[in-house]
């Protein structure tokens, strides 16, 4: 039911993150909508649903964006890697441990699509990227982690009560 | 690392070599043009539906009323500027009279697609946006887009059935051979990560000011010659370089463009060809 609804959460990400999120710029870039979620999801409900989400959303991503199908599933990929740590619990706080994991998926996920224009030879300016566009969406998920990890947890603590009754 | 991780990642990373392999063959085309066709009434609807949501949020200090108003200034604006330098073009062109046919300075004859931008990049590496035309409307990889005002917006990257992304000129990995309108001087537009222009390679001594039109050149034909791409907002001059840095603002709000037209009577020249 609830990898159901996870699945459910990340085509509406999808499609909401090539048509709504542009829209809305936070220090001139656009937050990763779908990354968020995946890391919320993963923070929230731990690694067994977060790995079956991730390559989906990759997959999903990668239906609807303009690269080569496969490119959004590599981006995302060391996100599998990620749920690990949030298994290990090297902090009491589960937000504290999904606001690191945004910042390190952010990182990891436009460094990879960065390096990808590069072997396609692609003239980069390097510098420019990480600080004018890396930072910034890692600084813009970090805000929009916030209200999207409240949102899967009290979702999450609905469902589970349900589940007991 | 847990082993069931480890399977998983090895299991997700060989998938994506395996769509990227197919990608590369185009066997996943179809697929991708299928849900995209589909996807794409849900993002037109999704996009006018939360536009003033996106106003309100973008424009916090203004109101409703203003935006729009600005907005309908600014296309006004753009396509008077751009008339104008078409104007500019058109005297030019006639004084040069032994250049007349090689110079496009009025519209006859060129047909246009219009089409509604549709979708984003979701990556902030890229600026590049989805319309809703394409291979089954006659669009073709690297034709040109304009702004429904007629300044340039970008080039087609990449065709799909219903649907064509487009590599806007911001883009850091787009260049357009450019002129000053004024002097003729010539120089390429290049984006950047940041979604500013600059025009690259304006010798030092070049005549250049802030308010001087900026236009495709043609040089390369990749880009029909006389396209407006913006407007000169600032000129750098060091004395040791040996160019000046010429900062390009474009005329059209390109991070909020609704609706484009595609220029699918221009083919642009193969690199190499005569």
């Amino acid at each position: 039911m609830t990898l159901a609804l996870g699945l459910f959460v990340v085509l509406v990400g999808a499609v909401a993150q090539t048509a709504i999120l542009p829209a809305f710029s936070i220090f001139g870039v656009q937050p990763s909508l779908l990354l968020v979620i995946l890391v919320a999801w993963m923070a929230a409900r731990g690694r067994r649903e977060s790995l079956v989400l991730i390559p989906v959303a990759g997959f999903v991503q990668g239906l609807l964006d303009s690269q080569p199908l496969g490119l959004a599933m590599l981006a995302m990929a060391p996100l599998t890697v990620m749920t690990d740590v949030r298994e290990r619990r090297f902090v009491e706080s589960d937000l504290l441990t999904a606001v690191v994991l945004t910042v390190l998926a952010t990182l990891v996920y436009e460094g990879i699509i960065l390096l990808t224009l590069a072997v396609r030879g692609e003239q980069l300016e390097w510098l420019a990227s990480v600080l004018d566009v890396l930072v910034p969406t890692a600084i813009a998920n970090v805000l929009l982690l916030l209200p999207v990890y409240g949102a899967i947890r009290l979702a999450s603590v609905d469902l589970r009560r349900r589940s007991a009754f | 690392m847990h082993v069931r991780t480890r399977t998983w990642l090895s299991f997700v990373v060989l998938a994506s070599a395996l769509f990227l392999l197919g990608s590369r063959f185009a066997v996943f085309d179809p697929l991708e043009g299928a849900v995209q066709a589909t996807a794409q009434p849900i993002e037109s609807g999704l996009r006018d539906a939360t536009r003033p949501v996106a106003d309100f949020v973008n424009n916090l200090t203004d109101i409703n009323r203003l935006t729009n108003d600005n907005r309908g200034l600014r296309e006004e604006n753009e396509r008077l500027v751009t008339e104008l330098s078409r104007l500019r073009e058109a005297d030019r062109d006639l004084q040069q009279l032994e250049q007349l046919i090689n110079l496009r300075g009025v519209r006859e004859g060129e047909s246009f697609t219009a089409a509604d931008v549709v979708a984003s990049e979701p990556n902030n590496l890229q600026d590049v946006i989805a319309i809703n035309r394409g291979e089954s409307d006659g669009i073709a990889e690297d034709m040109i887009v304009l702004t429904e005002q007629g300044s340039l917006v970008g080039t087609v990257l990449r065709v799909l059935e219903h649907t064509a992304w487009v590599t806007v000129i911001t883009d850091q990995t787009s260049a357009v051979s450019a002129m000053v309108q004024e002097s003729r001087v010539q120089g390429v537009v290049v984006g950047s990560a940041d979604g500013t222009l600059t025009m690259e390679f304006v010798e030092e001594t070049a005549d250049v000011k802030a308010g001087d039109f900026i236009l495709t050149s043609g040089v390369g034909g990749r880009h029909p010659a006389g396209e407006l791409i913006g407007q000169v907002v600032q000129v750098e001059r060091t004395a040791q370089e040996l160019f000046q840095e010429v900062q390009v603002q474009p005329l059209a709000d390109l991070a909020r463009l609704e609706r484009v037209i595609v220029l699918d009577s221009f083919l642009p020249q193969e690199p190499g060809a005569p």
